[in-house]
């Protein structure tokens, strides 16, 4: 015991109040001893546990983590505990593709009469962690592989036959006066047409990549009144996620929907439906298709070991300089104020440093889990090429998995994060 | 390698409380040659910081006759003054400073003061009316019209009494309509309606108004029909700062840096400035 | 007689100066765009950064006027506070390859950084590095160098500065005592004499566009060409010459430090008071300070516009802004 030379972990053990709490305790006055490497956090539920404390722990310097709460059907909060395994399902898989070792991330439900089986589990996982090791891996840089580039595809500007049809509809609309802004496609990016002779500087071309659904949330756009959105089927489903998720009523927004073949960019050719579904006035007809699957770069990632990817992250986000360009272009991101911008307290360390870069692309993409769509636009618009996508698109895939769930599809599908089921699997958990 | 960033380690000797949120801390340097060598003009601010919270600007609300200490008042509003809030004497927290402009004590010699403040407003008002009763036969007759929301709201309450019991002092404290409790005394009214019912009369006195922009804006007219002209109204502006310095680029107005050609600037100058505050 | 040096020659003694122990910055490949980067290997250097690109997208500033700086470390033991300065080390620095648009930008930025309050983080760094820039080759419908009074030739801030002669040799010309120290030995001697790009024609006359700003603080121009903006940081955080940081702390879990971040005018919360005040409270505004203070608050205080020309906002921007766009319909605009 006294041998200085052994590693002694340290774990991070986050508990809920009316469960694993009292079960600690209970292995205390019952003197069933366990290692001390562990400390103990004690929150209401483990429904009210931020993901972002998982990674904070880690920050601090905890070799692995615990979390632990009531049984299924046992939570003191009903079902705050079925909210969190939901979360703890795709949390797991977002932290996977990072590199994030699983091993040292434990889930349990341990109830209050539970002393035994908190004292089984604290020394599993101390003995455990101390055969792992300290967490040196965590955010260690090393030589990245490079990814597969996709062929870039300048393509000469190619106007589209329905551009003058757009116009038509869109002078139309301000001249009747209902409408007072059409939030459209313009020569150099986003328009906002006020006037019904200004229609003509909307165009519809092979350029028109953004997704416009990001206006909706802006002050400015909302002080000019009833608007209509030029959308194409892909941005279309940003307005599914944003109506269900009450960010507007459908009658007050005109949605123009704009059939299309594909634009100036890889994506495109995944695309399977090429024709709005749920507009107002649609302009153009494209049938669906079935797009040939490709190899993608999220493949290539999660084939690589797991220190390999967390340097590639660790690469990636080394370059992330804190624009919020991301969270400013997702149509999704419409928090008054963001997580990042409160400070009390201070959640996700505000310096673009590699411990706030991760804090923060994890916090924004984990709010966007089952909502995001997979617009791009943070990927595009990132200065400095961070494949923020990835992240995305890791978790599209795991709410599909897991949850046979794709945001935006379905308008009457309930929202995945928010609802549970009491089939949710739990594998992972002790 | 100097670093202007770095703040200066200072000791908490006294914590008032003067509201149910607001606290006036006396602070005195650590180091004594350094407390020795310290000096600022009155109207000057500070920067003060909670380590493990952040730092803030406030005025340096003390006056610069007082050698033994400095002072700041702050209202608990977000994370540093949270932080502030918990402090206690003895305990160590920074200082960087004096920044800014402090009044112009040059140009206001041989003139009557008049001293019009709302709220929070009253700590960068305090220290000039300390200065200018520790500088008496510099000043004629010295106007205070202080006012609150509320009878709670009011700090430095004794002091107010104090200052009123000098030669050729007048002081009127007022809450808004509505503030006022049964056994309250003073004035009922904004401070705009007060001040024009004390009926001050003066000839070219130097007014220092600081509070709210909808009370300056209301005050204006008032000492427009007391003849006052705007550049003998002074005022103490405030914005949001982070570096004090000049170099962070945030609390410009128009090409008006508060931190540096501010804050302390006539009304004639500030009617001047655009709407950028 | 001119003197002349090899890409081969350039890299060598980029490979010299980093097995020296100096960092040497510069364009570099990454995925599909140039950045501005410390050189793993001299093999990454791209002197000119032609895939996809005039000029690499971000600035050359971050090597003076890094992301995030660590101002003082502090250590709190019961009422006991000790302040902990930073190690002072400033590598000695290369940057090679630089634009006339990114050597410029660093004289400008130097009176802000010694405004009355000498910022010691800065000079320091200035003091250690040496700009080699090279000249630009070709210009695109973003760069604007000659409407600040700039050019694709021109040496200010610069230590030395090459130009392409074609199959990848560069006339060099030194310009300053560091510059020359670089090359000697170095380079042959020539009759070549090389030409940068055609200077692209000037596009606004900022004189006009100062006066402008001063009168119309208000106007319906910002809103109508300021709207459309997404609020992020990227036009600044790209801009060779914004230079608006934060200082934040963010107490035990980021390490006890007080840091300096970079910060920028177009956030919605960069002028918010704690009483929930905004002066600037909707994008227009914020619009509109970004050119007061570039080209009208900068200018009065420091004789200098606080722009280069270099069109990184105008291509980073991510809809399709940046400052030329509402420049030119100040200048082309019925305002006026």
């Amino acid at each position: 015991m006294n041998d200085v030379s052994q590693f002694e972990p340290k774990i991070l053990a986050y508990v809920c109040n009316w469960c694993t709490y009292l079960g600690a305790d209970l292995a205390g006055t019952t003197r069933l001893e366990y290692p001390p490497n562990i400390r103990i956090v004690r929150l209401p539920c483990t429904g009210r546990i931020d993901f972002n404390l998982l990674i904070k722990a880690f920050e601090v310097g905890a070799d692995a983590v615990l979390v632990s709460g009531c049984h299924p059907g046992d939570c003191h909060y009903t079902s705050g505990n079925y909210h969190a395994r939901r979360r703890w399902i795709l949390f797991r898989e977002l932290l996977d593709l990072l590199g994030f070792d699983l091993e040292r991330i434990h889930f349990t439900w341990i109830s209050a009469a539970e002393g035994k089986k908190f004292q089984q589990v604290v020394t599993d996982i101390t003995e455990k962690t101390r055969k792992l090791g300290p967490y040196t891996e965590l955010y260690a840089a090393a030589p990245v592989k490079d990814l597969p580039q996709p062929q870039p595809n300048p393509l000469q500007l190619q106007t589209f036959a329905t551009e003058n049809e757009l116009r038509a509809e869109a002078r139309k609309l301000l001249a009747e006066g209902a409408i007072k802004v059409v939030i459209g496609y313009g020569e150099r990016g986003p328009v906002l047409v006020t006037r019904p002779e200004d229609a003509d500087q909307l165009v519809w071309n092979n350029r028109c990549t953004a997704n416009l659904a990001m206006y909706l949330k802006r002050k400015e756009v909302k002080a000019l009144g009833r608007p209509a959105i030029v959308v194409k089927a892909c941005d279309e489903r940003s307005l599914v996620v944003l109506e269900k998720e009450s960010q507007f009523e459908r009658k007050d927004l005109h949605v123009i929907g704009m059939a299309c073949e594909g634009m100036e960019r890889p994506r495109c050719a995944n695309c399977a439906v090429r024709t709005p579904r749920f507009a107002d006035t649609t302009i153009g007809q494209f049938p669906q298709q079935t797009p040939t699957p490709r190899p993608n770069k999220l493949d290539a990632l999660m084939e690589m070991s797991r220190g390999e990817r967390m340097a590639f992250w660790v690469q990636e986000f080394d370059r992330c300089v804190k624009c919020y360009a991301c969270r400013q272009v997702c149509s999704l991101c419409y928090c008054e104020r963001c997580i990042v911008d409160k400070n009390q307290p201070i959640s996700i360390d505000p310096a673009p440093g590699t411990k706030g870069n991760f804090a923060w692309h994890i916090a924004r993409a984990f709010h966007l889990a089952g909502r995001c769509i997979g617009c791009g636009a943070c990927t595009q618009a990132c200065p400095v090429g961070i494949d923020l996508g990835l992240l995305n698109m890791q978790l599209a895939r795991a709410a599909k998995k897991h949850f046979a769930y794709q945001a935006g599809v379905d308008p009457s599908a309930e929202l995945l994060i928010g609802a549970f089921s009491q089939q949710d699997k739990e594998e992972f958990i002790g | 390698m100097a670093n202007i960033y770095k703040p200066e380690l200072m000791e908490v000797i006294a914590v008032r409380q003067q509201t149910v949120d607001v606290k006036s801390v006396s602070l005195r340097f650590l180091d004594p040659e350094r407390a020795a060598a310290f000096s600022f003009q009155v109207g000057q601010f500070g920067i003060f910081s909670v380590f493990g919270y952040g730092e803030s600007t406030f005025n340096i609300c003390s006056s610069s006759n007082w050698k033994d200490r400095i002072e700041f008042c702050f209202r608990k509003v977000g994370r540093v003054t949270e932080g502030m809030w918990k402090v206690e004497v003895g305990d160590v927290v920074g200082f960087r400073g004096p920044y800014g402009n402090g009044y112009p004590w040059d140009v206001w010699k041989g003139h009557d003061l008049i001293f019009l403040g709302g709220g929070i407003a009253m700590p960068p008002i305090r220290c000039a009316v300390w200065y200018a009763l520790e500088n008496r036969a510099d000043f004629g007759e010295i106007t205070v019209v202080y006012g609150a929301r509320t009878v709670g709201d009011l700090v430095y309450v004794d002091e107010l009494a104090e200052w009123a019991k000098h030669e050729r002092v007048r002081v009127v404290t007022c809450v808004d309509p509505g503030g006022e409790t049964p056994d309250w005394k003073g004035d009922i009214g904004f401070v705009p309606t007060v001040f024009e019912r004390a009926q001050v009369s003066s000839k070219d006195p130097v007014v220092l108004v600081i509070g709210p922009p909808i009370m300056i804006k209301n005050t204006m007219p008032v000492l427009q029909k007391m003849a006052i002209r705007p550049a003998s109204v002074y005022t103490s502006l405030e914005n949001r700062m982070k570096c004090g310095v000049g170099k962070c680029g945030r609390c410009n107005v128009g090409s008006h840096y508060v931190c540096k050609e501010g804050p302390v600037l006539t009304m004639e100058h500030l009617q001047q400035l655009p709407m950028d505050y | 007689m001119s003197e002349l040096i090899t890409e081969t020659r350039l890299r060598q003694l980029a490979g010299e100066w980093l097995d020296g122990g100096k960092r040497v910055v510069g364009p570099v490949r990454i995925k599909d765009r140039v950045l501005y980067q410390p050189l793993q290997s001299p093999e990454s250097l791209l002197i000119e950064s032609n895939p996809g690109g005039v000029r690499p997208a971000n600035s050359i500033k971050e090597f003076f006027f890094p992301k995030q700086e660590t101002l003082y470390q502090y250590r709190i033991r019961g009422r006991n506070i000790e302040l902990i300065e930073p190690a002072q080390e400033f590598t000695e620095q290369l940057v090679v390859g630089a634009r006339p648009c990114d050597a410029a930008a660093l004289p400008i930025l130097d009176h802000v950084f010694n405004w009355d309050f000498v910022d010691d983080f800065y000079n320091r760094r200035r003091a250690v590095t040496t700009i080699v820039t090279v000249a630009c080759s070709a210009t695109d419908e973003a760069c604007f160098c000659t409407s600040v009074g700039l050019a694709p030739d021109d040496t200010r801030g610069s230590d030395a500065i090459l130009l392409a002669l074609g199959s990848g040799r560069y006339e060099v010309r030194c310009i300053t005592d560091k510059g020359r120290a670089l090359f000697p030995g170095k380079t042959e001697t020539s009759t070549e004499s090389a030409k940068a790009a055609p200077p692209p024609e000037a596009k606004f006359d900022p004189g006009k566009v100062r006066a402008f700003v001063d009168a119309h603080f208000e106007d319906p121009i910002w809103a109508e060409h300021g709207r459309t903006c997404m609020a992020c940081g990227v036009c600044a955080f790209s801009c060779p010459t914004c230079h608006c940081f934060d200082i934040v702390d963010a107490g035990p879990t980021a390490g006890n430090a007080r840091v300096r971040t970079w910060d920028t005018c177009q956030f919605p919360i960069f002028t918010q008071h704690a009483s929930g005040h905004n002066p600037r409270a909707l994008q227009p505004a914020r619009q509109r300070q970004r050119i007061l203070h570039k080209f009208s608050i900068y200018p009065e205080k420091f004789g200098e516009i606080l722009c280069t020309g270099c069109g990184n906002c105008v291509r980073n921007c991510p809809v399709g802004l940046g400052v030329l766009n509402m420049l030119t319909e100040i200048q082309h605009g019925q305002h006026l």
